[in-house]
């Protein structure tokens, strides 16, 4: 109830507004219009006058004179231009020639007004709009189409009297406004991408170039596109999803690559990371490539731990070649193994040959399970300690190891190999293969031989002398092997040494053996008390003591067909710390390597290689 | 603006071509003999630019009258428009489009000349004048600026053209009028002081618009053709 009271209200509120309006309206004409469409002639109308109950219509005048006339004139012509309007006609129109009009009721002045001709040019609008198709899209959803149109009829363009201008404005029959194009002087234009399936409206009007006002405008003219719509696509484009998603997930894939490729090498430090290759602090591998010795000697002269050696000029140095081989290999089986005939030793070159090294594994390193025979010319006595603590642990095994081998290794044929101490010479001899071929046998007579804890295999280098002579330290204490294999110890060691002295070198484990065997009160805690400290040296005195022992289990081996060992004689460095083990001559037999502790003597050598 | 630098620079043109010689005009374009890219440019073609030229003299008219309407007539006030003579009323001119097409040629031509003659001082004054009126952009003294060098430049221009018509026949030679021209102009031109700058355009917009008629039912007379 309330709301149709307000509608009501708002109702005639409005109708008393129109009202008003238009009371004011048709009280007064107020304005006279005037027009030329060509510039030939002109007209003039008034609005329409509310006199019809006041006066007639005929009273109204209209007066017009020309600006070089002097008195005012009536309309020629109240007809032709409809009702309410005045027609002057081509004689009654100069153009550039100012007019002044006056509407007049009853000598009433309604209105006033002065123009010129040329100003007031408003064409007639243009006739003739037709359309053609110039083109479809390939998606079939656009086209473009040309309109054409004529010029209107009354304006003398032909002459050039008149130049028109026209506009063209267009819509589709669904919306509301109007697309305007750019006044031009042609009367064909093309109209582009218009949408098919959808109908649109064309209108054009025109005025005098360089004037303000246009003309009216066309007919509409009516553009169905929608018979020509095509099959292919009707719909609108939807939001491309799958382009979206492809050319992500490839420029997610693009983005990857680049990461990967960027952080290559990082990525390639996690999944493969370098193995470090063995170094000697000062020596340049390559120097050791290229076999030069004397280089490598002088780089080592330099080290501290480094004590200068008689240079001996022992034919058999001349001889010796250095066996680079991988120094990874050093890491692969260790000595012990070797001597206790791993079969994988044979692959490599196991006895002795690991002279190789030749101060590049270092001893220094503690991951190479090698021994301390391993390059300890390079190594501080530091080192070497820890070499031997080392030793004693892998000794300890081997010790072990060797009862179970006992049993095994007896039906395996006696070779000339003997026992062979870890002691590594630097320059090592070419005949690693047919070293390697005896490792089993060395292995068998070993457990032989092994007397149980006390078989002491090793014996640690301290230092190497460029004629290749070694210098020699024990290793290893013999108590602590002694108690860890209480149970498989012999009652004593056997100094059956099946080495001749005729061979360049001790092997320590023989000469333990027989120092243990003869002199046991007197060597053994001497040799206690080298373990583990730094005094890790024989002493001469202690070495000559057995050297005798050995050299008599010697002839006693030599009578035996056993492999005759070799032996380094004892060249005293500097007492009384070191010992030098210095190579001598001995009878080699024919072709059979007769080693022990894994030398060569010089003799072997140069019977094999004349 | 942009369409009074186009007509500036089109008239450059019209101008480097005319300032030669009648017949150089034609040599100096096509001086490579069997050149397709040479095209002959006719009277025609002249006739074309100058038309050009005018109609953009007459916007730039029209422009800046709207301008000083605004500020002279603030109401918009029909009847107070500017109902006075022109300087150049005197001057007997075809109002209508059959007196146009009636007249003469060598009149017509004459009478062109005679307009733009008349206007030439006057705008130079004008020009100067102009200035002191504060209240006036700057654009629109450009505009007046602008004015007065094209009408001076169009006259040249139609001159040239007028020339070369007499030297090919089209129009006869006729040495009266150039002289009473002349004359007329001087006369003339002492009025247009004392109008007021309003009044100047408005004078002014309207006999560009003759100028330009003129023009056109001349080159469609001469040349009837599509481009009319």
């Amino acid at each position: 109830m309330a709301l149709r009271q307000l509608l009501l209200i708002l109702a005639l509120v409005c109708a008393n507004d129109s009202l008003s309006t238009s009371e004011v309206i048709l009280g007064r004409p107020q304005i006279v219009k005037c027009r030329s469409p060509e510039q030939e002639t002109f007209s003039c109308h008034w609005t329409d006058k509310d006199f019809h109950n006041l006066t007639t219509p005929e009273t109204v005048q209209l007066f017009y004179m020309r600006r070089n006339d002097e008195e005012w004139k009536e309309c020629p012509d109240y007809v032709t231009a409809g009702e309410n309007s005045c027609y002057f006609n081509t004689s009654y129109t100069s153009i550039w020639i100012t007019y002044c009009v006056k509407l007049i009721n009853k000598d009433e002045v309604l209105y006033e007004k002065c123009f010129s001709v040329d100003e007031i040019v408003q064409p007639d609008p243009p006739v003739g709009l037709n359309w053609t198709l110039l083109n479809t899209s390939l998606t079939g959803i656009h086209a473009d189409i040309q309109v054409r149109w004529d010029p209107p009829p009354s304006a003398d363009v032909q002459k050039g009297w008149i130049t028109l201008e026209y506009e063209l404005q267009y819509k589709d029959v669904n919306e509301t406004k109007w697309r305007e194009l750019e006044p031009m002087l042609t009367t064909v234009v093309p109209l582009y991408s218009l949408k098919l399936g959808r109908d649109y409206e064309i209108r054009v009007r025109s005025r005098q170039r360089a004037s303000e006002k246009f003309g009216e405008f066309s007919e509409a003219l009516y553009v169905s596109l929608s018979s020509i719509s095509s099959v292919l696509c009707n719909e609108e484009i939807q939001f491309p999803w799958l382009l979206v998603i492809v050319f992500g997930t490839f420029g997610l894939i693009v983005v990857m690559f680049l990461i990967l490729f960027s952080k290559h090498r990082r990525l390639k430090m996690l999944i493969l990371p370098p193995v470090p290759a063995p170094k000697i602090k000062g020596i340049d591998p390559d120097l050791l490539k290229k076999g030069k010795l004397d280089e490598v000697n002088s780089i080592l002269a330099s080290h501290d731990s480094y004590k200068p050696q008689l240079y001996n000029d022992d034919s058999w140095v001349e001889f010796i070649e250095l066996d680079i081989d991988d120094p990874d290999e050093k890491t692969d089986g260790l000595d012990t193994d070797r001597l206790l005939g791993d079969d994988h030793c044979k692959s490599h070159n196991c006895l002795g040959v690991k002279d190789d090294d030749s101060g590049r594994a270092s001893c220094c390193e503690p991951d190479i399970p090698e021994t301390d025979f391993s390059a300890s010319d390079t190594c501080d006595g530091t080192s070497d300690i820890d070499q031997s603590k080392k030793i004693s642990e892998k000794e300890e095994d081997l010790l072990c190891l060797d009862q179970k081998d006992n049993d095994e290794s007896h039906a395996s044929p006696a070779d000339p190999s003997t026992q062979k101490p870890n002691t590594n010479i630097q320059s090592k001899p070419p005949f690693a293969d047919s070293i390697e071929s005896t490792s089993p046998p060395v292995r068998t007579q070993l457990s032989n031989q092994s007397s149980g804890a006390n078989a002491d295999f090793y014996a640690q280098v301290s230092d190497v002398t460029p004629a290749g002579s070694v210098v020699l330290s024990p290793g290893q204490t013999n108590k602590t092997r002694r108690t860890q294999c209480e149970a498989y110890t012999e009652p004593a060691i056997q100094c059956q040494p099946n080495f001749t002295m005729d061979n360049a070198y001790f092997c320590e484990a023989d000469v333990k053996k027989c120092i243990t065997a003869t002199s046991h009160d007197a060597v053994e805690p001497h040799v206690q008390e080298q373990s583990f400290n730094e005094d890790v040296y024989f002493t001469t005195e202690s070495l000559t003591t057995t050297a005798e022992n050995p050299g008599t289990a010697a002839v006693e081996a030599s009578n035996s067909e056993m492999p005759v060992p070799d032996y380094t004689s004892i060249h005293i460095v500097h007492s009384p710390q070191g010992l030098v083990l210095n190579a001598t001559a001995l009878p080699v037999p024919d072709k059979e390597f007769m080693i022990s502790c894994g030398y060569m003597s010089t003799d072997q050598l140069n019977k094999i290689m004349p | 603006m942009r369409a009074a630098r186009k007509g500036y620079a089109w008239l450059c043109a019209l101008l480097w071509l005319l300032g030669k010689p009648p017949g150089a005009v034609f040599v100096a374009i096509c001086a490579r003999q069997g050149d397709s890219s040479c095209r002959f440019l006719s009277v025609s073609d002249l006739f074309d630019r100058v038309i050009q030229h005018s109609d953009r003299l007459h916007s730039l008219s029209t422009a800046l009258y709207l301008d000083l309407e605004k500020n002279f007539l603030p109401n918009g006030n029909e009847l107070g428009k500017w109902t006075g003579k022109c300087h150049t009323s005197r001057m007997l001119t075809p109002n209508g489009k059959e007196y146009v097409q009636k007249i003469p040629r060598e009149e017509l031509t004459q009478l062109i000349l005679r307009l733009l003659q008349a206007w030439k001082e006057p705008l130079s004054h004008f020009d100067q004048n102009i200035g002191h009126h504060q209240e006036l952009s700057s654009d629109s003294l450009s505009k007046a600026k602008q004015i007065s060098n094209m009408v001076h430049e169009l006259k040249t221009g139609m001159e040239k053209v007028t020339e070369k018509m007499q030297s090919m026949g089209i129009i006869s030679n006729s040495l009266n009028g150039m002289g009473s021209s002349e004359a007329a102009g001087l006369s003339i031109s002492n009025e247009a002081n004392v109008m007021s700058d309003y009044e100047f355009i408005h004078c002014f917009r309207r006999d560009s618009n003759k100028v330009q008629s003129y023009l056109k039912i001349l080159k469609c007379r001469i040349w009837p053709g599509n481009s009319c």
